[in-house]
């Protein structure tokens, strides 16, 4: 068990600055998803914390310890890796206990730490048999087990799920959930999926060009985020922006902040009514039927366009007018670098 | 379960000696120290010592040897006839080697880079000789072209042709020893030829065979500008091995007749180890290493600009 | 028939023609390995009127055909063995860690990467004198495996080791296994087509290699087999033919015949040394 902390942490490779300055507070327990599009630098700052990278600058603690120079094995944590990285020449059993051995831990201690492994991730019956005769959902879990039984203080998982199927990889992140909350261990998790740092994080992470955009619970996240990015990343579909006239017209009569540049409102939190009505004017382009809902592409008067959910009752017919509405406290308001800006409400 | 992790305890001390990236610099130059030595030991140190061997004039059996300068390579490019035959002969060799082992192998590949019955055979065939020794099949070669009495020439009198006596005369040797090496060598750039032909996916062939397009048009317009890179690679590596050849002149040939086929990796060892001139050896050995280090950098720079 | 079958007969019947030259000297050599002197140079035919098996015993008498043939084979072995273990440590090295120098590495070897034996051969020579391993078989592993054949392999090695998945080593790693323990246990099991390639490669490098003996060595019973073939001559310097091709036989038949059988595994290492070398 142990907290994680990273101050001022940078990376580069070359002449090429991948992780610009990073600090950050992982208490111990934790579960915090490193979240961001390709090219963040969320697998580099995993990998640094892992000890598969030198660190460039900054400090690095695990727990009471500064880690900077200490060899991954010796950190105190255990990674998962995205394509499992499994020994194929070895058996799911061998697998697991190749750290332990290494570790020259005695066989019987090595064995029990196994069979403790294997029975909470149910691979009793898997334990002799070789990676290749695995599936990619069993794969998965071998390489949790084999995670667990080396009884780190912290885990790192980086993108486990993105080989699986999508029904599997519901399935494994209930798993991996749960999990956490058996061990109660500090877990840190990368992923590009903002829908699993949702669901699994205690705290998210968001990550642009190698810095920190944003930390906070996913709902803080949803509800408050700081910048149009955070805004727009986290949520699906994603945040329309729009200039803030479109506030204006949705607030009527509301004075806004001067800083106030751009407006952003949430597909689902768009109400659509009868072309009658006050709020904004629009007309249907696109409308995508899902069964619960149905996602409609607006053309505004004006040109922008927008998206809106549409869940009950029938949705409004393609070329038909609509108005849009929304409540006021939903309008985020963003200035002219997409830093949001407090609203009155 | 117990705890094998997180139990090395103490808090470390900040910024160690011994950084991870120290730790990586020095297994690194662990990994590399037996081949980088062997290299210093075995190749940069000869290589500067040639160029001051180059430098003296240093008989080996009278062992004196004195500071000359660039004598040696005078006397290598302006007074010595022999060079510039030597050299000649190379330019010859690798002329009529390249051209006919290239277009001799991008032949065979194209006719058996698909499967037919009987493929394997022929490409177990043609690539025989490459796994031969050198020396062997030199052996056979000259005992093949024998004039008098010589299995080719007493087969050619049969359909009432006299052979000439192959090995003897200055021209005909020289066209033997190519032609010879050609079959020794062509398997090499054969497979070459079909592991490049055989990564072309078939729909361009297809797709062209679609639109109409001969057998011919469809090698001319797509096969062989999709095999430009490997020709080129192809090419420089066959040049530089038609300036290593050395066991196949010393056996068939040695050299002659009337140094008909002497060549400049042969005419190193004549100079070096038959007539002991070590500092006019080493002049002749700094040419060769210009000639071998141009067409490398060719190659490696040519293969920067296929990977990029 | 067709017109298609036409054509393809054509092409067998061309084929068959062109590989007259690559067949025809290893059946010569055969042939006339079992001929007496005089019947070699008579009217040419392929079948021995008389086969004269004494050839092949003649050559163990006239030179001590049989110790050659050991130094060869043991010295391939040695050569191919050390190799393997040296290029495939800088070539893991060279592909998987980041040191400073790496670059400055890479660029030395490849100027050795293609460069002829003749061009250093002469200050190798009296370095070896010096050492005093003149007429041994010193030079003969050293040279070789430190040489282009040695730059050649680790090049390849590092290649392969690049196109490896990084991830089962970086697991490895996170296990406690130190970077010999991952080069060892995890790289080079899972590198066993290189190895190979390199090994193919090495070995008929070396038992090929002519030069090296030819300049270092001058006992008769520390020859190679290539330098002992290009020596079966008489008093006056001319080949005694039937010993001579007898012994070529022997030394090119066992080759042959393991090329015959690993055709397929030893096309391959060429056309990889060939591609990536």
């Amino acid at each position: 068990m142990a907290n994680v902390q990273l101050q001022g942490l940078k990376k580069s490779f070359g002449a090429v600055e991948i992780i610009r300055g990073i600090d950050l507070q992982i208490e111990d327990g934790e579960f915090v998803v490193f979240v961001g599009p390709s090219g963040c630098g969320k697998s580099t700052l995993l990998r640094l914390i892992a000890g598969l990278e030198t660190i460039s600058q900054g400090e690095l603690t695990i727990g009471d310890r500064t880690v900077n120079d200490v060899p991954a094995s010796a950190r105190g944590v255990a990674m998962v890796f995205q394509s499992y990285a499994l020994y194929p020449h070895l058996t799911v059993r061998e697998n697991m206990g190749f750290g332990l051995k290494v570790r020259k831990v005695a066989r019987v201690e090595r064995e029990r730490a196994v069979a403790d492994a294997a029975a909470l991730l149910k691979l009793d019956a898997l334990l002799d048999r070789y990676p290749r005769q695995l599936s990619g959902g069993q794969r998965q879990r071998v390489a949790i087990g084999r995670a667990i039984v080396a009884n780190p203080s912290v885990f790192l998982f980086d993108e486990p799920l993105s080989n699986l199927d999508a029904e599997l990889r519901v399935h494994m992140r209930s798993e991996i959930a749960s999990l956490h909350q058996r061990v109660a261990t500090t877990m840190i998790y990368v992923t590009h999926d903002q829908v699993e740092a949702m669901t699994l994080a205690d705290r998210i992470v968001v990550l642009r060009d190698g810095r920190v955009e944003q930390v906070g619970a996913p709902q803080e996240l949803y509800e408050r985020p700081a910048n149009i990015f955070v805004a727009q990343f986290i949520g699906s579909p994603k945040m329309n922006i729009l200039n803030v006239d479109a506030a204006k017209a949705l607030l009527s009569g509301e004075t806004l902040p001067q800083s106030a540049t751009q407006c952003g409102v949430r597909p689902e939190h768009l109400q659509v009514g009868s072309a009658e009505g006050a709020g904004l004017r629009g007309t249907v382009t696109l409308a995508e039927y899902a069964g619960a809902e149905t996602l409609l592409h607006i053309e505004l008067e004006g040109g922008d366009t927008c998206l809106a959910l549409h869940r009950d009752g029938t949705p409004p017919r393609v070329r038909s007018g609509v108005t849009l509405t929304v409540e006021p406290s939903r309008i985020y308001l963003f200035d002219q670098n997409g830093v949001a800006v407090p609203t009155a409400a | 379960m117990t705890n094998s992790l997180s139990h090395r305890s103490g808090a470390q001390a900040r910024a160690p000696w011994l950084t991870l990236q120290r730790r990586d610099a020095i297994e690194g130059w662990l990994f590399v120290s037996p081949t980088l030595l062997g290299f210093l030991i075995f190749f940069l140190g000869p290589l500067i010592a040639i160029f001051i061997y180059a430098m003296s004039d240093w008989n080996f059996l009278s062992g004196e040897a004195t500071f000359v300068g660039l004598a040696n390579f005078e006397d290598a490019l302006l007074a010595n006839p022999d060079f510039w035959l030597v050299l000649r002969n190379s330019a010859v060799f690798a002329l009529g080697l390249v051209p006919l082992n290239v277009a001799l192998a991008l032949f065979l590949a194209v006719a058996l880079s698909r499967p037919f019955r009987g493929v394997i055979v022929f490409r177990t065939i043609f690539f025989a000789p490459v796994i031969t020794s050198a020396i062997a099949w030199a052996i056979v070669w000259k005992f093949l072209l024998q004039g008098e009495g010589g299995p080719i020439n007493q087969m050619l009198a049969m359909i009432g042709i006299t052979g000439p006596n192959w090995l003897r005369e200055p021209n005909w040797a020289m066209a033997a020893v190519i032609v010879t090496r050609v079959i020794k060598m062509v398997g090499l750039n054969m497979i070459l030829y079909i592991a490049a032909l055989q990564a072309i996916p078939r729909d361009y062939d297809e797709a062209a065979g679609l639109e109409g397009a001969s057998r011919w048009q469809i090698f001319r317009l797509i096969t062989w500008p999709l095999l430009g890179p490997t020709t080129l690679v192809i090419v420089i590596l066959t040049t530089i091995g038609s300036f290593k050849v050395f066991d196949h002149i010393y056996q068939m040939t040695g050299g002659g007749p009337e140094n008909g086929t002497l060549v400049l990796a042969f005419y190193i060892y004549q100079q070096g180890f038959q007539f002991f001139d070590i500092g006019y050896a080493s002049a002749l050995a700094i040419i060769m290493f210009v000639i071998v280090t141009i067409l490398t950098l060719i190659q490696v720079s040519l293969r920067r600009k296929d990977d990029a | 028939m067709t017109r298609a079958s036409w054509n393809r007969l054509a092409w067998i019947m061309a084929l068959t023609l062109l590989a007259l030259p690559f067949v025809f000297p290893f059946l010569w050599m055969v042939s006339a390995g079992f001929k007496s002197v005089t019947e070699i140079f008579g009217a040419p035919n392929l079948i021995p009127r008389v086969w004269r098996y004494e050839n092949f015993a003649e050559v163990f008498t006239y030179q001590p055909f049989a110790r050659q043939y050991f130094n060869s084979l043991y010295i391939a072995g040695v050569v191919t063995i050390l190799t393997l273990l040296i290029s495939s440590l800088a070539g893991y090295a060279l592909a998987r860690i980041r040191f400073v120098g790496a670059g400055l590495i890479m660029l030395l070897l490849v100027t050795a990467l293609m460069m002829p034996d003749e061009v250093t051969i002469i200050p190798n020579f009296f370095f070896i004198r010096w050492l005093g391993l003149v007429d041994t078989h010193w030079p003969l592993i050293l040279l070789p495996v430190f040489g282009a054949q040695g730059v050649v392999a680790t090049f390849l090695m590092r290649q392969y080791f690049l196109s490896l998945p990084k991830e089962l080593e970086e697991a490895a790693k996170m296990d406690g296994l130190s970077r010999f323990g991952i080069w060892w246990k995890i790289a080079i099991p899972m590198s066993r087509p290189a190895l190979a390639a390199v090994a193919i490669i090495t070995f008929l490098n070396s038992w090929n290699l002519f030069l090296e003996p030819l300049i270092f060595l001058s006992s008769l019973e520390k020859f190679t087999l290539p330098l002992a073939l290009s020596n079966f001559n008489d008093s006056y310097g001319l080949p005694l033919w039937n010993l001579q091709l007898a012994a070529t036989t022997l030394a090119v038949i066992p080759v042959l015949i393991i090329y015959l059988i690993a055709q397929r595994q030893i096309v391959e290492s060429f056309a990889l040394s060939g591609v990536k070398g």
